[in-house]
């Protein structure tokens, strides 16, 4: 496996007026990891993938992305360049079905103009089809195909859960950032959702996540950077982290305690 | 329902007809505001660019002479252009501000009308010829009510088909994204800022069309025609009906323009009455007429969905 | 001199114009997300309420418009509890709700009164005041009275308990029950206070303005641009943008007339909110 450099921070800072969210960060992120971002609540690890999917403007620092600085970049732009994310609150197309739902996330797999779209054409027909193939493919790995004809919105928090990656898989990145993916869920389905992100890595997607659950880190992630008040306080492995003492400081009268 | 819509015009007396004629003129005006009402804007311009259209078909027709079956696209064109042209600055705005400023876009254009007598006419506005369609044929005079009601019938259908269309392809599924989760489409490689700039600019054309029929029935336009209170009527319609489904916008013109018309003998209440009645579907029915079947217990069928995936279609 | 003494004149008075309808109308959005489009038909109430008793029956001045602004706030009162209260925050909602009250308004005017512009209503203090320029007391008036009305509304949303909670609802409305004051009640205390500016200034400028069922109309869209610029919850803010609007519309009349004044706010505005296109507003949907 190559340890190639896939995502770069360089020095990357946001302000909110005098409130310093992130500050200075530096981390490299290799290709083929599955890396944890920890720290405490309001520690600034929404705002850092905010920042690197271009959804807030860093206030100095950049951000390189393959090799091309995407430092300011629209969301859209990043995802066509490879960077998926999920959203903290299952971010979903409420009122469409799973199925639909990923038929829309394969947008940027469309070939044809709007013109075609607009006319259905035979080209268009053809497209569309293969995208619902596409689709109903990604449901069966995410595990749930037999829901693909339900309202998004009602689905139980798990499934929503896996829907949201499943959107996210199917713009087809070579990195995937998730946003606490394990929030709110029972050791299962915890598990499972664990698992399965590991089958996306296993499948060539790197994987950036954020999340609180200590267990799911440790046991998933090859490496784990810690922040708190958007300072880098520790990064490596997990065992180092966990046993770091500024860590463990920044966990304390936390629910979440970080232990083996 | 075709053959009520054929038959009606031979059916009531003068006036209604064009009663029936300008329903659907504000069929159009409706329906092409929910198309930008999908990507969750709601633009208080929809109505000036009515009124863009109305003064390009009045300043073609009338001062270069050019037929209708031009001017009538070419001033949906400039309608649609206008709005492209307001788009862009507003592109990246939601919610109360696009609201707002969408409303400056069009009071600005209005007030162009008002300021610049030429070629605009002022507050006087301007005199608009009847459409000129075939030339030569005698009987057939779009000046009168029933032969330009079927005119407008054309074209409303002809529209209506192809917002239609917009709707169920895969760029109003689109649309409907940005309007339900922007964030989410935005990360799924969807240019919403793009795409929001192109319902207004679809939108805006014809609106920009519905104009240029106003026009060539009224035979004159001002500036006051296309101001706020229409776009509160406006307003009103859509929110009535409803704005999530094809229907609703058409349900909303539809009803209350009738309720308006039974009433023509009490005609100063109409607005009270429409206040009211708009008070009260914003308490109980928050969805409009629209969401009247599922209210009732009609389970959510396909009827309501987007229609997305290869069976819908 | 005199010339600028002059356009100081009217801009302090139609700074003070806009400022009271504007401020009420920031009030009302800043506490209750409500986009209250009736402001403009409250304004006009106030103006028909000073007509009746001032012109027709011959109270006093300003007595009249101390009864138009209870008036005017009663039924900003009655209208929060009937209509707003049902919208549930929900802005476009409340603001469509308002639409509809604007022509329930204008409607039973018109029924009332008919359409046509009132009989002037004579000026109380015709005499002409040269003070910088010159003016009539009547039409001078308006800059002392903003001054009073907005300086007690600061004084009362500084100094009292109640008027505190109301200032704190209106950066976030759950730290109105901080301080003992239920949502509700902030909301109606809100629509009075904010509606009552609005019946003032209608009052005022009843002897000014001609006064007709549509009056409202005129006012409303610059009381918006004036609110989108200062931010609208944003008191001061949208007090230093009267401010800047009164003395931008003034000049711009003077020199051109006031339709480009119309338009140059607009596209001032238009061009602020390309700047900052989450709006101005300094109330983020939360």
């Amino acid at each position: 496996m190559t340890h190639m450099a896939i995502l770069e921070l360089i020095g990357l800072g946001k302000n909110f007026g005098q409130n310093v969210a992130v500050n200075a960060l530096d981390m490299t992120i290799e290709e083929g990891e599955i890396r944890g971002l920890i720290g405490p609540n309001g520690s600034g690890k929404t705002t850092i993938f905010n920042l690197i999917t271009g959804f807030l403007k860093p206030s100095k620092g950049g951000i390189m992305w393959r090799g091309t600085d995407i430092t300011g970049s629209a969301p859209h732009a990043v995802t066509k360049l490879g960077l998926a994310r999920t959203f903290q609150l299952t971010t979903l197309f409420r009122d469409m079905t799973v199925l639909q739902n990923v038929i829309m996330a394969h947008h940027l797999h469309l070939r044809a103009s709007l013109w075609h779209q607009f006319l259905k054409s035979s080209e268009s027909r053809q497209e569309e089809k293969e995208i619902e193939d596409m689709s109903l493919v990604l449901l069966e790995r995410m595990g749930i195909a037999t829901r693909k004809d339900e309202i998004a919105g009602e689905l139980p928090h798990g499934y929503q859960v896996a829907l949201g990656i499943a959107n996210a898989l199917a713009t087809g990145p070579k990195m995937i950032l998730l946003d606490e993916p394990v929030g709110g869920m029972n050791p299962v389905e915890t598990d499972e959702t664990m698992q399965r992100i590991r089958t996306v890595r296993d499948q060539g997607i790197t994987v950036f996540l954020v999340e609180h659950d200590m267990r799911a880190v440790v046991s998933t992630c090859d490496k784990i950077t810690c922040i708190n008040f958007g300072n880098k306080i520790a990064e490596g492995s997990p065992q180092m982290v966990c046993s770091h003492p500024e860590v463990i400081e920044a966990y304390l009268g936390e629910e979440v305690s970080c232990s083996l | 329902m075709t053959a009520v819509m054929i038959a009606l015009p031979f059916v009531v007396s003068g006036y209604k007809v064009d009663f029936l004629t300008m329903l659907m003129v504000n069929v159009i005006l409706a329906v092409s505001f929910r198309v930008i009402t999908t990507t969750g804007g709601w633009s208080l311009a929809h109505v000036p660019m009515m009124g863009a259209g109305a003064y390009a078909t009045a300043l073609m027709s009338g001062n270069l002479g050019i037929p209708f079956w031009f001017s009538m696209p070419l001033a949906g064109l400039v309608a649609g252009l206008i709005g492209l042209g307001i788009s862009y600055p507003l592109r990246r705005t939601e919610g109360f501000a696009f609201f707002v400023a969408s409303f400056a876009a069009g009071e600005a254009l209005r007030l162009c009308w008002i300021r610049f007598k030429i070629p605009f006419g002022g507050h006087q506005g301007l005199v608009v010829p009847p459409p000129m369609l075939v030339p030569g044929v005698q009987w057939l005079d779009f000046a009168e009510a029933i032969p330009y009601y079927f005119l407008t019938l054309v074209v409303t259908v002809f529209c209506l088909m192809i917002m239609h269309r917009l709707d169920v392809c895969r760029i109003g599924s689109t649309f409907k994204t940005i309007h339900s989760e922007e964030n989410l489409a935005k990360s799924m490689g969807i240019n919403t800022a793009r795409y929001k700039m192109l319902a207004l600019t679809i939108g805006s054309f014809f609106a920009g069309i519905a104009g240029v029929l106003l026009a060539h029935r009224l035979w004159a336009i001002e500036p006051d025609q296309f101001g706020f209170s229409t776009t509160l009527y406006l307003l009103v319609w859509v929110v009535f009906g409803g704005t999530t489904t094809f229907s609703g916008p058409i349900l909303g013109v539809v009803v209350l323009s009738i309720i308006g018309e039974l009433l023509r003998p009490l005609a100063d209440w109409v607005p009270m009455v429409y206040g009211i009645i708009i008070i009260l579907t914003l308490i109980f029915l928050p969805g409009g007429l629209e969401s009247l079947p599922s209210r009732i217990g009609i389970p959510k069928g396909k009827f309501w969905r987007a229609q997305i995936t290869v069976e819908d279609r | 001199m005199q010339f600028i003494g002059q356009m100081i004149l009217n801009g302090l008075m139609t700074s003070s114009f806009y400022a009271l309808i504007a401020v009420g109308l920031s009030l009302v959005f800043g506490v209750m997300h409500i986009v209250n489009f009736a402001h403009g038909e409250f304004y006009m109430v106030g103006a028909y309420t000073v007509w009746v008793l001032f012109a027709l029956l011959d109270w006093p001045f300003f007595v009249a418009v101390g009864v138009a602004i209870l008036v005017v706030g009663i039924l900003g009162l009655v209208s929060e509890k009937l209509i707003f209260r049902r919208a549930r925050g929900n802005v476009l909602n409340g603001f469509i709700m308002s639409v509809g009250l604007v022509f329930i308004l204008q409607v039973a005017v018109v029924e009332i009164w008919g359409v046509g512009k009132m009989k002037p209503v004579p000026a109380a203090y015709p005499q002409i005041l040269h003070f910088m320029g010159a003016t009539t007391w009547q039409r001078f008036i308006l800059f002392p009275a903003t001054v009073i009305l907005l300086g007690s509304l600061w004084y009362f949303l500084g100094n009292f308990k109640i008027g505190r909670a109301l200032r704190a609802s209106a950066e976030d409305p759950e730290a109105a029950s901080l301080y003992g004051m239920s949502p509700r009640k902030s909301a109606a205390l809100a629509m009075f206070l904010g509606s009552a500016m609005a019946g003032a200034a209608g009052g005022l400028m009843a002897p000014i303005m001609s006064v007709h069922p549509y009056m409202g109309h005129a006012v409303i869209w610059t009381a918006f641009v004036v609110i989108i610029v200062g931010g609208a919850g944003n008191i001061k803010g949208t007090l230093y943008a009267s401010i800047i609007f009164g003395f931008l519309t003034t000049i711009i009349t003077t020199f051109l007339d006031s339709t480009i004044a119309n338009l140059v706010n607009t596209l001032v505005m238009l061009v602020l909110l390309a700047i900052r296109p989450e709006g101005l507003v300094a109330h983020a949907e939360k």
